[in-house]
């Protein structure tokens, strides 16, 4: 089991990591033009007040001593007030991450679906039919923007055939599922075409392989060779291409939550950023910069698993 | 005589591209007795792997079919057989094991279940049931520990253990008939010598009959009862073993036997005193000290302590000018890592390196710049050591530009290094693709001779190559040595190439230097009992001569 004691010390090694994350998000986020007080306020706000604001949300501060409250503040677990919404970010951020974090699992879990049998299919067939037409469905699939493939989607299923919502999220679990059908397989399109031409590569070598030779030889059936041979020895490098995808899909769920009216972290940030909500905007990218570092690792807990030749 | 359990009949195996059919197996028709060993010897390209692949169904390519003939195994004939047909016949009826273990078991599959696998498939057996068939199969073939070994991965295995494993799976289902593709080239002398011993072992117990592809003439003279020569898809001769060896009809199997590096009788005694006096009144050209060389391996500071690997234990060496010296080894003892040490290639960790009165460990920058002008290296594959994209006379002008020969030079240079190595003039306009290994071996040779090197090392510089042309590139260095007074350090792990080229021998272990000495007294009259193995283990072509698997005992520290 030593292989595994890296789960143990590696989010040790991640604690830099995310405080040279807060850094940058932090500086980066005063970086943007305009005053929190007067969007707050509005144009014609007198200086006192602006001021008095100002000094309420801690904005007179230098910025150094803004960063150790907010690092302060972070281990109280809390992340500062939200200009817009007056109640904590981080309990700002709870109310919202839901819907963001299901979007982003029924996404992969799609994709997966779709990927895994559509690169079997051109694998197995390679240079014939099916092949071809995995291929072409999965350029085109990279080739479409999501935000236009989204609308197409809305007007064939939504409008034309009335199967999903248009948008908004729903109550009860099995209603979120149906509201998050379309926006789902939006990125699935995608993000399965990705998947679908890295495994396909992955599995055509594999089934080349010496590997699979050995096991023909041993009078294995096609099907057990690839099954049980080809394919976990195709999934390593597509692991990680997974996992790198899934950090860019969280910081693009904006434009999918903005397209579907999805209430999640997507939305709220894209709100936060127009009425300059420092502490929100900084308090998201904290938590997607998490999330990515989060996602890269729980990779490598696959890899490890899938291959035994890795050790971390 | 009674039937041939397997009877190969006028085999036709075309490649059929755009253009025409290929022929890759021409008529070959070879029988395999019950209980028999039938080696298969040939070259690369001779077609003897794709013949196994034919019979076992296991064509590499969909271009490739076979269009004539029949393979009749106990009254069937497995051409016409159908694909449901032959998953019976692979593994159940005929096994196949292959050249390279390490590729052919699954990395990520524990070893048991690769071995149980096909017993589930092929008898319906339980998990249960197929554990403990696989677990005797391990135990079979040597695995010490078989119900823990079980769980392990390939990769925790060493090339004999994955080699053996790979014997397990191929007769977990009991096959009558054994095909081995070069089963132990990937592999050290001593394992080798124990691979070899097992599959006679085997045979014996199991009642199995072996088809032994192999390039080595020395395995089949150990291993064999009858021999099958192919060349260019034909079958060339076959017949007993004996008298192949001792008669071969085919000029192509004359030289086959002639090429084969094999150690001659310890006849040779020329007189030692006169090479030792005028040795010792020139200066070394490269002293080697007490050198050590270690790797970090892997940890970090969450880690844990990390791995030293000591891959050179203090080695001491001189190399006067116009020596050869082999330096001979099994896979790990050091003797590659040696000689990038010595070109300031890999870090020493201490002890000196002096080339020609400078000290590379305590004047790096100028040892190296020295180094770099006056050695030269040839390496093991030749195809990947030469750039693909340019043409031999690009590559040798590449390195004479390099080292300041004037433009105008360059042409006659490279025309003369051609000469040098036996390669027609034409060579220059070509690209390694389009060369043989051999060729792309004396394009090698001839880069090294670019520099005038006061040193040359060849690293394992043989050992891709098939033995006829082993032979020609062996004679080319020893006729370069004649005329150019070279000195050359020959790393080989054959043993019997080694004796044939170098003045001096160095067998190296584990990192450390076992035996030194002249090559005629180490391989006569080795001092130590690892040096005896070694050169017990290397297959004799003379199969009276019997090969000893050797229980190698770590040497008595020198």
């Amino acid at each position: 089991m030593h292989r595994y004691r890296f789960v143990l010390y590696r989010p040790l090694q991640l604690l830099p990591v995310l405080f040279g994350i807060s850094i940058i998000t932090f500086v980066l986020v005063r970086l943007i033009p305009g005053d929190p007080a007067r969007v707050l306020l509005g144009t014609r706000a007198t200086p006192t007040a602006l001021a008095r604001i100002r000094e309420q949300y801690g904005l007179d501060e230098p910025i150094w001593l803004q960063y150790v409250y907010f690092i302060e503040n972070l281990a109280r677990g809390e992340m500062g007030k939200s200009i817009l919404y007056k109640i904590d970010v981080l309990r700002l951020i709870a109310t919202r991450i839901e819907p963001t974090l299901m979007l982003v699992l029924t996404s992969v879990v799609l994709s997966i679906l779709i990927a895994l049998p559509m690169s079997a299919i051109a694998a197995r067939r390679q240079g014939r039919l099916p092949d071809h037409a995995v291929r072409v469905i999965s350029t085109m699939g990279i080739g479409f923007p999501p935000f236009w493939l989204a609308l197409m989607l809305i007007i064939f299923f939504s409008v034309q055939l009335d199967l999903f919502p248009v948008s908004g999220y729903g109550d009860t679990f099995v209603d979120k599922l149906w509201h998050l059908a379309l926006p789902s397989l939006t990125i699935a399109l995608s993000l399965s075409a990705v998947i679908t031409r890295s495994l396909r590569a992955a599995m055509i070598q594999s089934l080349r392989s010496d590997i699979a030779t050995a096991a023909r030889a041993r009078g294995m059936p096609e099907r057990i060779v690839f099954w049980r041979h080809v394919l976990p020895n195709s999934l390593v490098p597509t692991i990680n291409l997974l996992a790198v995808n899934i950090g860019w899909l969280i910081g693009g769920s904006v434009v999918i939550e903005t397209v579907f009216a999805l209430p999640g972290m997507g939305q709220l940030l894209v709100r936060a950023i127009f009425s300059r909500d420092y502490m929100v905007v900084q308090g998201v990218a904290m938590v997607f910069a998490c999330a990515t570092v989060l996602v890269n690792f729980l990779a490598d807990v696959v890899t490890v698993t899938v291959d035994p030749r890795v050790k971390l | 005589m009674t039937a041939p359990l397997l009877s190969i009949r006028d085999l036709v195996v075309n490649f059929h591209d755009d253009v025409s059919p290929r022929t890759l197996i021409d008529h070959v028709s070879v029988d395999l007795a019950e209980g028999e060993i039938l080696g298969l010897v040939g070259e690369s390209g001779s077609g003897k792997s794709l013949l196994c692949r034919a019979v076992m169904g296991l064509l590499p390519s969909t271009k490739l079919s076979i269009d004539e003939g029949s393979v009749e195994l106990s009254g069937r004939d497995l051409v016409k057989a159908s694909s449901a047909e032959m998953l019976a016949v692979r593994g159940r009826e005929i096994g196949m094991i292959f050249q390279n273990p390490s590729s052919h078991l699954d990395p990520v599959m524990k070893i048991g279940q690769q071995i149980a696998e096909g017993i589930r498939f092929h008898q319906g057996a339980t998990a249960s049931e197929a554990r403990e068939a696989a677990i005797a199969m391990l135990a079979q073939v040597g695995f010490p520990d078989p119900k823990r070994q079980f769980n392990n991965y390939p990769h925790e295995f060493s090339g004999g253990m994955r080699q053996r494993a790979m014997i397990a799976a191929a007769l977990s289902c009991r096959p009558k008939i054994l095909i081995a593709d070069e089963p132990t080239t990937a592999l050290d002398v001593t394992i080798q010598a124990q691979i070899l011993e097992l599959i006679l072992d085997l045979r014996e117990r199991l009642g199995l009959s072996v088809i032994m592809i192999t390039h080595d003439l020395g395995i089949v003279a150990q291993t064999c009862d009858r021999i099958a020569v192919m060349r260019h898809g034909r079958l060339v001769e076959q017949g007993e073993k004996r008298q192949i060896l001792a008669a071969p009809k085919h000029d192509y199997t004359q030289m086959l036997i002639g090429s084969h590096p094999s150690l001659p009788a310890e006849e040779m005694t020329t007189p030692a005193a006169e090479e030792m006096t005028n040795c010792h009144k020139t200066k070394p050209l490269l002293e080697i000290d007490d050198l050590h060389v270690r790797f970090d391996v892997g940890g970090s500071f969450f880690n844990g302590g990390s791995k030293v690997v000591h891959a050179v234990k203090g080695v001491s060496l001189q190399v006067m000018p116009g020596n050869t010296i082999g330096i001979v080894g099994e896979s790990g003892s050091g003797k590659s890592t040696l000689a990038r040490a010595i070109l300031g290639l890999t870090p020493l960790s201490s002890g000196h390196v002096t080339f020609d009165g400078v000290d590379l460990a305590q004047q790096p920058r100028q040892a190296v710049a020295k180094l770099r002008r006056e050695t030269a290296m040839v390496f093991q594959d030749p195809l990947n050591a030469l750039n693909p994209r340019m043409t031999v006379g690009e590559t040798l002008g590449e390195v004479l530009r390099f080292h300041g020969t004037p433009s105008a030079d360059i042409p006659g240079r490279i025309n003369e290094l051609l000469d040098l190595v036996h390669l027609g003039r034409e060579f220059a306009d070509r690209r390694p693709r389009s060369m043989s290994g051999g060729q792309c071996q004396r394009v090698g040779i001839a880069r090294a001779l670019a520099v005038n090197p006061r040193l040359i090392i060849a690293d394992e510089c043989v050992a891709a190559l098939d033995v006829t042309i082993q032979k020609q590139i062996v004679d080319l260095f020893a006729e370069l040595k004649e005329r150019m007074n070279l000195t050359l350090l020959f790393i080989a792990h054959d043993l019997a190439i080694v004796r044939n080229l170098c003045e001096r021998v160095v067998v190296m272990y584990h990192g450390e230097v076992v035996e030194e000495g002249r090559s005629a007294d180490v391989f006569a009259r080795p001092q130590k009992a690892y040096t005896a193995a070694l050169i017990h283990a290397v297959p004799d072509i003379d199969p009276d001569k019997k090969l000893l698997a050797p229980k190698i005992a770590a040497p008595t520290a020198a």
